[in-house]
């Protein structure tokens, strides 16, 4: 999947893969790729701005850990992040209703005719 | 003669010359920058030894983690968009910095109102100033923040502060020299605190004005360009 087609949903993707707990830069980019069976191709360099962006937002918080012999920063949710979150899985899950329902009208989001 | 010609030498890692190169086409505050770079960093250096760790060599490594991070052509606007918006915080809080100041300056200058009869337009200018600006910081640190989430994008709000806050240390630099001069005119003293109160919120302003100034026009150069990282 192309560059593109992720950009728009970059800030869900990062949200989501910092739920489980607080991740530093490079462990986000491979959670990413991971859960997305390496399918989401993405500018690596491009998370560090958006995760300034969402720090700034306050919807992550991010603190100095050891990982290793390495000081990491690490980012993790707030409260307004998990609330993010759930905002942008209700808005995915009712786009991908309506774009399924017309592109596959016999599929699961289907009317019947 | 030949001319000398002065050469930057260029860091033999791959990943500290990325670094070096996107470093040189970014602007902004400099611990925000500095941060940012440095959380890059770690990223490459973490890429670079994952890479290295499955059997490259690690020039090599440093190579392919340079080129899945993306260029500096393709980097530089959204880091630099990021970057403008710290420095539009940065120079309304040194706006809002200089409000006790110009209280203090209106003040002075409310006590020697009769000092002369350039006194109170400089009143009325200053305090027009200084609230339209005290304004524009508290709007545009809420607007930036965590505020931001519930408000559309103000793309324009940088390039508010950065004339606001130009508009601002040019009213200061006006009224310092005129309020010297009816101090020295008027032998008053107050008149002579004001005017030196005036330089001062000036010279807090002027210089994250001007930073503010080229941040914006960097970040309307660089239009946002992000490609597919190239194929193994």
């Amino acid at each position: 999947m192309k560059t593109d087609a992720v950009r728009g949903h970059l800030d869900g993707l990062l949200l989501a893969v910092l739920e489980p707990g607080p991740l530093h830069g490079y462990a986000i980019i491979t959670a990413v790729k991971s859960r997305s069976s390496g399918a989401l191709e993405l500018r690596t360099g491009t998370i560090y701005p958006a995760l300034n962006r969402l720090e700034r937002l306050g919807l992550l918080r991010s603190s100095w850990q050891t990982t290793g012999e390495r000081r990491r920063r690490c980012y993790e949710l707030t409260d307004a992040g998990r609330t993010s979150l759930d905002g942008e899985r209700a808005a995915w899950r009712e786009f991908t209703a309506v774009i399924g329902a017309v592109l596959d009208p016999a599929g699961p989001h289907g009317s019947p005719a | 003669m030949r001319g000398v010609r002065t050469q930057v030498k260029q860091p033999a890692d791959p990943v500290e010359r990325h670094l070096a190169a996107l470093a040189d086409a970014l602007h902004g505050p400099a611990r925000a920058k500095r941060r940012m770079l440095d959380d890059m960093r770690h990223g490459l250096q973490d890429t670079a030894a994952a890479h290295a760790e499955s059997g490259v060599p690690y020039p090599a490594a440093a190579l392919w983690a340079v080129r899945e991070f993306g260029s500096v052509r393709e980097l530089a606007p959204v880091c630099q968009q990021e970057l403008t918006i710290a420095q539009a915080r940065h120079t309304a809080r040194a706006v809002a910095l200089t409000a006790p100041l110009l209280v203090v300056c209106w003040l002075l200058l409310r006590t020697a109102a009769g000092s002369g009869p350039i006194l109170p337009p400089v009143l009325h200018i200053l305090a027009a100033v200084g609230t339209a600006t005290v304004l524009l910081a508290a709007g545009v640190l809420a607007a930036t923040g965590a505020l931001a989430r519930r408000l559309p994008a103000l793309v324009r709000l940088p390039q508010a502060v950065a004339w606001g806050g130009t508009a601002a240390s040019t009213a200061m630099a006006v009224t310092a020299p005129a309020l010297a001069t009816c101090a020295a005119l008027a032998a008053e003293w107050p008149l002579l605190c004001a005017g030196v109160l005036a330089a001062a919120s000036h010279a807090t302003v002027a210089p994250a004005a001007r930073a503010c100034r080229r941040c914006v026009r960097l970040t309307h150069l660089q239009p946002t360009r992000v490609t597919s990282p190239p194929a193994r």
